[in-house]
């Protein structure tokens, strides 16, 4: 248990465990919580779409259409109830500007997409910029932090805290 | 489709990734007045995960100059330098690191380094290329590479990275030296030396 790399999805209900999604740029860390029944999940989200039927299953969390899906069921299974899964994602941003399209956005976009199909609140966001980002969630406490390059982690989500809806939404891509 | 290259294919773009940092190394020794030593060129076909965790740790924080190519085929090179490799350039260049002119010279190594690798390039396969004005930012390593490649390529199945390390003598200073071709530059790459029909 640790990182999460890109494209993969992983699933832990053992206290103290940690998910981490490190040096994301234009890539999605999406963290899903269920604090009653102890389940957290990461998935590394690449790209926005999968364009077809799905592909080698090796990577199930590298498409945002088909990632947000797998993850849920990955966490329903570990004994998460969906109406109780808090959301909540770091990454998307525009590294470089190459006259490319923005696919960080897209990819923010497309997993915002996916959540609200499922009905799962989003409980806070990091997107957007131009610095790279580290998502980390510990199993057990459910504390979910962001760091961005060169800075300090800072408190995204406190599953124990009154106070984790503070930075909801905040600072959603310009 | 996914692209594969032969060991024949690889064995090319190992000599042309050889004899193009070879080319920059020389103008980065010229530029310093010290020897630049070089290793053998790594040539990695993998799937984009594999790529960027070659690379380093991927939120571990490194300083990246981003040379754009355009021309007959698209991609990129890329500097990959260590902070403290970055302070040791700009120390050996007499500006302070991190500072306005301290970026500008790093870009201006990233400019001569980049120029002198597509002009080797250039030279061996007949094509047009030419360098854009470098990007430069400090950042983590695994947000550098990935959004570089996906910016390259949306095939995040087998992505080629031309990887060598150009190393400052005595002093703590090494260079990565990363050329990301789209999966086409890479055929167009093997065109003109006969190879591009193998896989």
């Amino acid at each position: 248990m640790g990182t999460v790399r890109m494209g993969e999805i992983e699933v832990s209900k053992r206290a103290g465990d940690e998910l981490v999604a490190r040096g994301l740029g234009s890539c999605i860390g999406l963290a899903l919580i269920d604090r009653m029944s102890g389940v957290a999940g990461m998935a590394h989200v690449v790209l926005p779409e999968s364009n077809g039927p799905a592909p080698g299953s090796d990577e199930p969390g590298k498409f945002a259409d088909l990632a947000v899906p797998a993850l849920i069921a990955r966490m329903q299974k570990a004994g998460a109830v969906l109406r109780r899964v808090d959301a909540v994602m770091a990454g998307g941003a525009r590294m470089f500007d190459l006259g490319e399209m923005d696919i960080g956005a897209r990819n923010a976009a497309a997993v915002k997409a996916g959540l609200t199909r499922a009905g799962v609140a989003i409980r806070a966001a990091e997107t957007g910029g131009n610095r790279g980002r580290t998502l980390r969630v510990t199993v057990g406490q459910f504390v979910v932090t962001v760091r961005e390059a060169g800075e300090d982690p800072v408190v995204l989500f406190d599953g124990k805290s009154s106070k984790r809806f503070a930075r909801t939404a905040a600072r959603v891509a310009a | 489709m996914t692209p594969r290259y032969t060991e024949l294919q690889l064995d090319a773009l190992r000599e042309l990734a050889n004899i193009a940092s070879g080319h920059a190394a020389t103008s980065l020794s010229q530029m310093l007045g010290r020897e630049v030593g070089l290793n053998v060129p790594r040539v990695l076909a993998l799937p984009l995960a594999d790529a960027v965790d070659a690379c380093g740790s991927p939120d571990d924080d490194i300083t990246g100059v981003v040379i754009p190519l355009e021309g007959d085929i698209a991609g990129v090179v890329l500097l990959l330098i260590e902070p403290r490799g970055a302070e040791t350039l700009c120390r050996l260049l007499g500006v302070e690191a991190w500072s306005e002119i301290g970026e500008s010279a790093l870009r201006e190594i990233g400019n001569i380094l980049g120029t002198s690798c597509l002009n080797a390039l250039a030279s061996m396969t007949g094509l047009h290329l030419e360098p854009c004005p470098p990007h430069l930012t400090t950042d983590m390593l695994g947000a550098i590479v990935s959004s570089l490649a996906l910016s390259q390529t949306a095939s995040t199945e087998l992505v080629l990275v031309l990887d060598s390390e150009l190393e400052v003598a005595n002093e703590p200073c090494s260079i990565s030296f990363v050329l990301l071709p789209t999966a086409g530059g890479v055929t167009d790459l093997l065109t003109p030396l006969g190879l591009a029909e193998a896989a």
